[in-house]
């Protein structure tokens, strides 16, 4: 793999966190906004794997296991809680939320 | 001396007491409980055995050359002039140092766990462990039954252990391990029933009184070190003076010049916080709270001796200071003269005996001070005696009458304890001075020495001991003789209200016909016994003219014989070496002299305690209510001593509440200045929060998300500048 296509790869997962962020910061309802985590994750994960070809080794790889097992644990728990805040409120948007300031 | 025995195992003698208070401490709660004093016993026992095997082995190394008066023509040749590492070799040859392993090491500062075994230290072992042996015999039947029974004897063996480090301890810092050690025990032992009020309030006394004797204590192990660059008595055995207490004798510098002047009264401060001499005897009285036992052992008998022995065993630095020997002088006769007419107005037995043993340790000072350290020792020998008996014997009064101590509420006793009346009888003899009993030859001594120096000092002294004989015997004719009188029912408030109905063979009914109940179990009844030898023989100690005698053995410590060396250059050779058990390097007109004065002196104090004890007949046993109407001629004086002349209620209103003004003070600065500006600086921060906080957290997580990110650009961009 040469510099030229690690920065392709770079780019692509760039792009794939950008999307995650802007939707994170854009949208309401709960859900999407779990998704695009997952999305900047993925994004993550690419440059992770790209690293690792680029430099040969596993590290890379190795690490996007651990990400991939704690984005499950994690999916579980966040779509635990986003399906008890909706049965508070019977609504999927953020905002229904605010009091929750300190 | 090296092979003996007991040198070779002298470490056993403090390290038993040890190991029997950790297993009567770790264990006695749950598993010996009431079992707890044998570890004690035995520990105690053995380590008072090999303690006695040193003494007689060092009896027998005795140097039989030094018996040879240096007398020619008739003319004394002082040992001044000598050579002195000649005389040095002599000095050490009945001493042996044992090094056990250095202790702190830092810098040119060395301070060894390291024994230093002569006369003087076999003599105070053989008091602290024979004496503390009988006592805690007497202990397992007096504090049968109480709660923490345990606590008790590990604390008592703690103790022991303390107090033979202090006295077997080759330099200042073991000494003060040691001080500090007992005073801990003491503090402990006196706040024993936590949960009376009194009794906390006597420990925190007696603690507090002693940490000011200490501070000036402290300070002069650490002058001394900084002048002599060590702490070592006498370093090691050999003739090059390398010890603090050999380096003093010989001051180089200024500064060591100045620290031999100086050191003496810092340590003096010392001694009398923990000897309770004048300004700082105050906590003693109050120590009564403790259990009996302990009053005797280590109120009466060891601990606060502890101040007579660190200046007889510090004689080089204090003989050659006149202003501190007459001010350890001066303070023992008017703490003696003091106490003695405090004690005449007491009507507590323990406050009695608390103010007569800080009244006999004034002796002890007066001899320490007066250049006659071995009628010093001597006196602390037989006062742990007799008034070890004393203290056990108001301790059997004390359980058999449910915890009452108040003369005024019972009389007669010999009717229903006929063995402590005599045994109480023999102990009072022996404190009053009658003739032929352990007090009459020790105090008639210093007041031999005292008389010689000073006449005044001297007739001061006939007086206490006048005094003494009188309030002695108040104590015993108003509680043993006359009409029989008892208390009814168990004291209120008063040291053992809890002791009722504890005592294995106590049952309830037994309080109210007292006739059929044994109030003198041979448990306590055997070590009063053994006491009371000790009060009528002891005196036979230091029969002068006797090589072997107990002077003649003291003379033979080091730290007698130096200082012995040092006086005689501040006073000339003239009587010193009789009072520094060396008694035929004395000039033989001295010594005429000194006999006719003995005998004279006999006769006449021996009329004074037969004075007193009349005087007491007739005020308190005879005519009892003459003496209270005595009392109320003179209301004035009755009223300041009763009232301990105002001491404890001067020293609250211009020491106690000052100092608590200060340190009111002192928290309100800590309070509002120091806190104030520790506050006020996190005050910053939380200002900033709060502002920061109406801004940016307002519940939307977009928000949220979008500042964080902004902060993680912020901070990338700053790391990647």
């Amino acid at each position: 793999m040469t510099e030229m296509v690690l920065q392709r790869f770079l780019a692509v997962g760039s792009i794939i966190f950008a999307i995650g962020l802007l939707g994170f910061l854009t949208r309401r309802n709960l859900i999407v906004l779990f998704l695009c985590t997952e999305l900047m994750f993925q994004g993550a994960a690419i440059n992770f794997i790209a690293f690792g070809r680029f430099h040969e080794n596993l590290h890379g790889q190795a690490f996007v296991i651990f990400l991939l097992v704690i984005a499950a644990a994690e999916a579980s728990l966040a779509l635990g809680l986003v399906v008890l805040l909706f049965r508070r409120r019977n609504t999927l948007d953020a905002d229904a939320w605010k009091e929750l300031k300190g | 001396m090296e092979h003996l025995f007991a040198v070779q195992y002298a470490w056993l003698i403090p390290l038993l007491p040890l190991i029997g208070a950790a297993v009567a401490g770790f264990f006695g709660a749950r598993w010996l409980k009431g079992l707890s004093h044998w570890p004690i016993w035995l520990t105690v026992g053995a380590s008072a055995v090999i303690s006695v095997m040193l003494l007689v082995g060092m009896i027998g190394h005795m140097p039989h050359e030094a018996s040879q008066p240096v007398v020619i023509d008739g003319q004394v040749k002082s040992i001044q002039p000598r050579d002195g590492e000649q005389f040095l070799r002599e000095a050490f040859a009945v001493s042996v140092t044992r090094t056990i392993y250095t202790w702190i090491s830092a810098g040119s500062f060395r301070a060894d766990v390291s024994f230093f075994l002569d006369p003087l230290t076999a003599v105070m072992l053989c008091v602290v462990t024979g004496i503390g042996f009988f006592i805690t015999v007497f202990a397992r039947g007096y504090m049968a039954g109480e709660t923490g029974y345990f606590r008790f004897f590990a604390y008592l063996g703690l103790f022991i252990f303390a107090m033979t480090m202090l006295v077997m301890g080759d330099n200042l810092v073991l000494l003060y391990l040691g001080w500090e050690g007992v005073g801990l025990c003491s503090y402990l032992l006196i706040g024993y029933y936590y949960d009376k009020p009194a009794a906390r309030e006597a420990a925190k006394k007696a603690f507090l009184v002693n940490r000011i004797g200490d501070f000036g204590f402290g300070l002069g192990i650490m002058l001394l070190f900084t002048a002599f660059g060590t702490v070592s008595y006498f370093g090691q055995p050999g003739p090059t003076p390398d010890g603090v207490l050999e380096l003093a004798m010989i001051p180089r510098t200024d500064f060591q010049r100045l620290a031999v002047q100086w050191a003496p009264f810092l340590l003096m401060l010392g001694a009398f916080g923990k000897s309770a001499q004048f300004p700082l005897y105050v906590w003693l009285p109050d120590a009564m709270e403790g259990p009996t036992p302990v009053s005797a052992l280590i109120h009466a008998a060891t601990m606060v001796t502890a101040g007579v022995y660190m200046i007889v065993r510090c004689g080089t630095l204090f003989v050659g200071n006149a202003a501190a020997m007459a001010l350890v002088a001066a303070v023992g006769i008017f703490t003696a003269l003091f106490a003695a007419t405090i004690a005449l107005r007491q009507y507590d037995l323990k406050k009695v005996f608390a103010y007569s043993t800080i009244s006999q340790l004034g002796f002890m000072f007066v001899g320490a001070g007066l250049l006659a350290p071995v009628s010093a020792i001597f006196h602390l020998v037989t006062h742990a005696f007799f008034k070890a008996l004393l203290f056990l014997s108001s301790g059997v009064v004390m359980h058999a009458m449910m915890g009452h101590l108040d003369m005024r509420r019972m009389s007669g006793l010999r009717r229903i304890l006929p063995k402590t009346n005599i045994l109480m009888l023999i102990g009072c003899m022996a404190l009053s001075g009658v003739p032929f009993l352990a007090g009459f030859f020790s105090k008639d001594e210093i007041v031999i020495y005292a008389w010689y120096y000073s006449k005044p000092a001297g007739a001061l002294l006939l007086l206490t001991a006048f005094l003494t004989a009188y309030y002695t015997f108040r104590l015993y004719f108003r509680v043993f003789q006359g009409p029989l009188v008892q208390p009814a029912g168990p004291a209120e408030g008063h040291g053992h209200d809890n002791h009722a109905g504890h005592s294995d063979d106590h049952h309830p009914q037994s309080h109210v016909s007292h006739g059929s109940h044994n109030h003198e179990p041979w448990v306590m009844i055997v070590p009063l016994v053994v006491l009371a030898l000790g009060a009528v023989l002891a005196g036979y100690l230091n029969w002068p003219e006797r090589h072997a005698s107990l002077g003649g053995f003291l003379g033979q410590s080091p730290s007698l014989l130096l200082a012995r060396d040092v006086a005689q250059a501040r006073v000339g050779p003239s009587l010193v070496p009789v009072p520094f058990g060396a008694e035929e390097y004395a000039d033989g007109d001295v010594r005429e002299r000194m006999h006719a004065l003995h005998t004279r002196m006999m006769a006449i104090s021996a009329l004074i305690a037969c004075l007193g004890i009349y005087v007491a007949y007739l005020l308190d046993l005879k005519y009892r209510d003459q003496g209270e109407a005595l009392a109320r001629r003179y209301p004035r004086v009755a009223r300041l001593l009763e009232a301990r002349y105002w001491v404890d209620e001067i020293y609250q209103a211009g020491i106690v509440e000052p100092l608590r003004r200060l340190g009111a003070v002192f928290f309100a600065i800590d309070r509002y200045v120091v806190d104030g500006l520790v506050t006020g600086f996190g005050l910053f921060p939380m200002g900033i929060g709060t502002v920061l906080k109406v801004f940016t957290q307002r519940g939307s997580l977009q928000g949220y998300a979008l500042l964080m990110l902004l902060g993680v650009v912020v901070i990338v961009f700053l790391v990647l500048r």
